[in-house]
């Protein structure tokens, strides 16, 4: 084995036995047990999931605004979805839920922490590999067979399920609600092994962490990545096990004639359902007891990039290092008991309504200080506009805005009028979809050195993100508008409601659909920038390009196998030391003693 | 200039320390020794099945507030009695955690023979507990109560189920320790596997307490 550069910024190792490097394609690339095999892996599945997700719903948006148009691609591919190329509006919400399913679980759900989780947990804490690398492999090749499942829902007779992604009963559990088929049962059992793999990775992480830390780094020392990849993961932990059960239910439901979400009496064209005394609110329970943390699964992470990056490069200190920790434990804490936000309209009693509404509130607090603390990192540093800087300034953007139409919707009254509306669609999409996704630009740009020794363009990367910024908000900013007239959302089609159109709704439909368009060409310039960046661009020596301080940065680019070479960093500092007063440098990474980071104290300075 | 030129000495922190590499004493590839301190990857193995638990607690939390909530929401709920083998299998399984505790005990003597045995008592235990619950489903369909009969049976089938699973996988590892024990291959994570196999087995075991109980008080 070649000897592994460590660089001399490393200032004590322990020494200890080597990991064996696997040798043949398989065991190096495709059953790897390599925590950065794996993250890759998973992070090659998010991205070919997310332009599935992104094809998607452009054809929703094609539908939107031309309901008869024929695309005869299309007709080609869905000859009963789309016959002669036009889409019915079953097919419209079979994209939709689709679009949402994909997104969700494969792309918000895998990349941050899956990916960049799995590459950069055990390098920040100076670990070899997670701490069950075998599991890790098992979790990834699920997740694999899951994403399968899913696409499989496409190519079945009767296609991909229309019950949108939350998958409410009854008209989730009643085959003769829908097209009849197996595309339903194949969602659901996508989902239900989606929630395996996450329960062993969660597993996992936790273990991770806990066991594997660097000599000196204490918990209070971690990156705030690592923070928010460990709240993630405990927040899965438990989330993930809850949809599980509802899941199993629910294919029961649909194929053995149990009855635990579907009720008695119920009536299906004309023909009565041989059912009895189900609750389709006992779904919505489970699925949003789930589904609430599930969106502190996609953004958490983002927000540790975010805290990373800015901290980076504003070269200060992270504003508040130890209130960002407490408020990603109380978002983690509070996104456990706010489920019900989700179900104001269910018909729930107006004092639960206004416990969750409290509730939901509550997490405006953690919301604010993380916001209001990233500022802080950012006021009078000595800010570099880097592209992953550009990135994490957009995330803050995105969030706050993304979060303010959450306060409106946490009050049951509002929510009563906006909840079936396009306000929604604005909210979550900005919030837990695209803020997510730049937390994502943000990493991929930060840690790509890292990963493939080579750099990025990053004028590219510039121009890709001042389109996707604009573009992001120039589809959803709209669609706030859209849903105060009201438009309702999830129809394929408005008929008969003049006031909408007339309210401008047709040309927002429209403006929306061209900038959709537009923003999702830029990310072909991204997707090429990346591709050019692996196999072209400019070689990257310095192991620390960005001066940063964690210890990812103190090894060679792209790290050897075991990370530090049979060595393990000793850490002697919080992960965020910038801008030292008398340091020789303005930082201090985590792996400096004094010593390194100011030099051998001389003679006349003793005391 | 101030102190901070001093090197700072390494805190007395609670930091591992080990990087995840140390995952054995290298003089121990056998894995039979208790090293002074514990062992590293002894603690990992266990502290994986605690964090475990959580994920399955909540899969059966989730079952248990279904079943109380369909319950009350209701009139279709039919009360049954339970299968009476129910509770030979309990204690079945109640000694399976016994035979368990002896395979442990057997590695600390440093025994490959009796580990050998009682882990394979246990596994054949923890099969008898299965064969049992099978037992229990065919004297319910014998009286014509099936999983979709009503919501009672329904949650019946489903937990039993969803525990036997969580056994069967159990019984698979013990399989490969059998597997293990019989070839002379170097083990470094013996102990691990074994502990940690321990621990998983015993919560099954208060797992399937907690459901018999539940099906005896929510019928």
């Amino acid at each position: 084995m070649t000897e592994v550069e460590v660089s001399p910024e490393v200032a004590e190792y322990t020494e200890v036995h080597r990991h064996p490097e696997p040798k043949g394609f398989w065991s190096k690339y495709i059953f790897s047990v390599d925590h950065k095999v794996i993250g890759i892996q998973y992070l090659l599945l998010a991205v070919v999931a997310v332009f599935v997700g992104m094809a998607l719903s452009l054809l929703v948006r094609l539908r939107l605004i031309c309901p008869e148009c024929s695309y005869p691609t299309l007709g080609t591919l869905f000859p009963v979805g789309a016959p002669e190329g036009v889409m019915t509006p079953e097919f419209y919400l079979a994209m939709l839920t689709m679009h949402g399913t994909v997104m969700v679980f494969m792309v918000l759900t895998t990349a941050p922490q899956g990916g960049f989780g799995n590459y950069f947990l055990p390098i920040q804490i100076g670990a070899a590999d997670m701490a069950f690398p075998r599991l890790n492999m098992l979790s990834f090749w699920t997740t694999f067979v899951s994403f399968m499942l899913l696409m499989a829902a496409f190519v079945v007779e009767g296609g991909a399920p229309q019950t949108g992604w939350t998958g409410y009963p009854p008209l989730s559990a009643v085959p003769e609600a829908t097209v009849p088929g197996i595309g339903q049962d194949l969602w659901l059992a996508s989902i239900a092994v989606f929630c395996i793999a996450s329960l062993l990775a969660a597993l996992n992480f936790i273990v991770t962490i806990l066991d594997l830390r660097a000599k000196g780094l204490t918990m209070m020392r971690l990156p705030l990545t690592c923070w928010t990849w460990f709240i993630t993961a405990i927040l899965g932990l438990l989330a993930f096990g809850v949809l599980l059960a509802a899941g199993v239910l629910l294919l029961m439901d649909r194929n053995v004639g149990t009855s635990f979400f579907v009720p008695g009496g119920l009536i299906v064209s004309d023909k009565q359902i041989d059912h009895s005394g189900g609750s389709p609110i006992l779904w919505q329970h489970l699925f949003w007891f789930f589904g609430h943390p599930e969106v502190y699964i996609a953004i958490l992470p983002g927000m540790g990039v975010t805290s990373h990056v800015l901290s980076t490069f504003a070269r200060k200190t992270v504003f508040g290092y130890r209130a960002m920790v407490y408020a990603v434990i109380a978002i983690g804490l509070l996104g456990f008991v706010v489920w019900g936000h989700h179900m104001f309209v269910s018909g729930m009693s107006p004092y639960s309504a206004f416990v969750f509404s409290v509730l939901t509130m509550c997490i405006g607090v953690p919301s604010a200080i993380k916001t209001f603390n990233w500022i802080g990192t950012m006021w009078g540093g000595k800010i570099r506009f880097t592209s992953p800087m550009l990135y994490s300034i957009g995330f803050v953007s995105l969030f706050v805005s993304g979060g303010i139409s959450g306060i409106f919707l946490g009050q049951p009254t509002i929510d009563l009028y906006f909840h079936d509306t396009y306000f929604v669609v604005a909210h979550f999409h900005l919030i837990m979809g695209v803020a997510a996704i730049f937390g994502m630009f943000a990493g991929l740009t930060f840690w790509f050195p890292k990963m493939f020794g080579r750099m990025m363009d990053e004028r590219l990367s510039k121009i890709h993100f001042w389109l996707t910024f604009v573009g992001v908000y120039a589809i959803f900013g709209p669609m706030h508008y859209l849903g105060m007239l009201p438009h309702p959302r999830r129809y394929a089609e408005i008929t008969g409601v003049d006031f909408l159109m007339e309210g401008g709704a047709a040309q927002l439909h429209l403006f929306i659909t061209v900038a959709a368009v537009l923003t999702v060409l830029a990310q072909f310039l991204f997707l090429y920038n990346f591709v050019k960046g692996i196999y072209a661009g400019k070689v990257c020596t310095d192991p620390n390009p960005w001066e940063a301080t964690t210890l990812e940065w103190a090894i060679s680019s792209p790290p050897p196998h075991d990370n530090f070479g049979g060595k393990v960093p000793h850490v002697y500092r919080g992960a965020y030391d910038f801008s030292l007063g008398g340091a020789k440098r303005d930082f201090a990474m985590q792996c400096n003693d004094d010593r390194a980071v100011y030099g051998e104290p001389s003679a006349a300075s003793g005391d | 200039m101030p102190a901070v030129l001093t090197p700072s000495a390494l805190p007395a922190e609670r930091a591992t320390g080990d990087g995840g590499f140390a995952a054995h004493p290298p003089d121990d590839p056998g894995g039979w020794q208790r090293p002074p301190g514990g062992n590293r990857i002894v603690q990992r193995y266990k502290l994986g099945v605690w964090i475990g638990m959580g994920g399955i607690l909540m899969f059966f939390a989730a079952l248990t507030s279904a079943m109380i909530v369909r319950q009350g929401l209701s009139n279709d709920w039919q009360p049954f009695s339970l299968p009476p083998v129910l509770y030979v299998s309990t204690l079945v399984l109640l000694l399976s955690s016994v035979t368990i505790e002896r395979a442990k005990q057997a590695l600390e003597d440093g025994s490959g023979d009796g580990l050998r045995k009682w882990v394979n008592v246990s596994a054949i235990l923890g099969a008898v507990f299965v064969a049992f619950q099978l037992l229990g489903w065919q004297s319910l369909t014998a009286r014509g109560i099936y999983l979709a009969s009503n919501p009672a049976s329904s949650f019946y089938y489903v937990l039993t189920a969803g525990h036997g699973l969580h056994l069967l996988g159990g019984i698979a590892v013990m399989g490969y320790i059998w597997v293990r024990l019989r070839t002379s291959r170097p083990w470094p994570t013996r102990r691990a596997v074994v502990e940690a196999t321990a621990l998983y087995w015993h919560f099954l075991d208060a797992l399937w307490v907690y459901i018999l109980g539940l099906l005896l008080i929510w019928r």
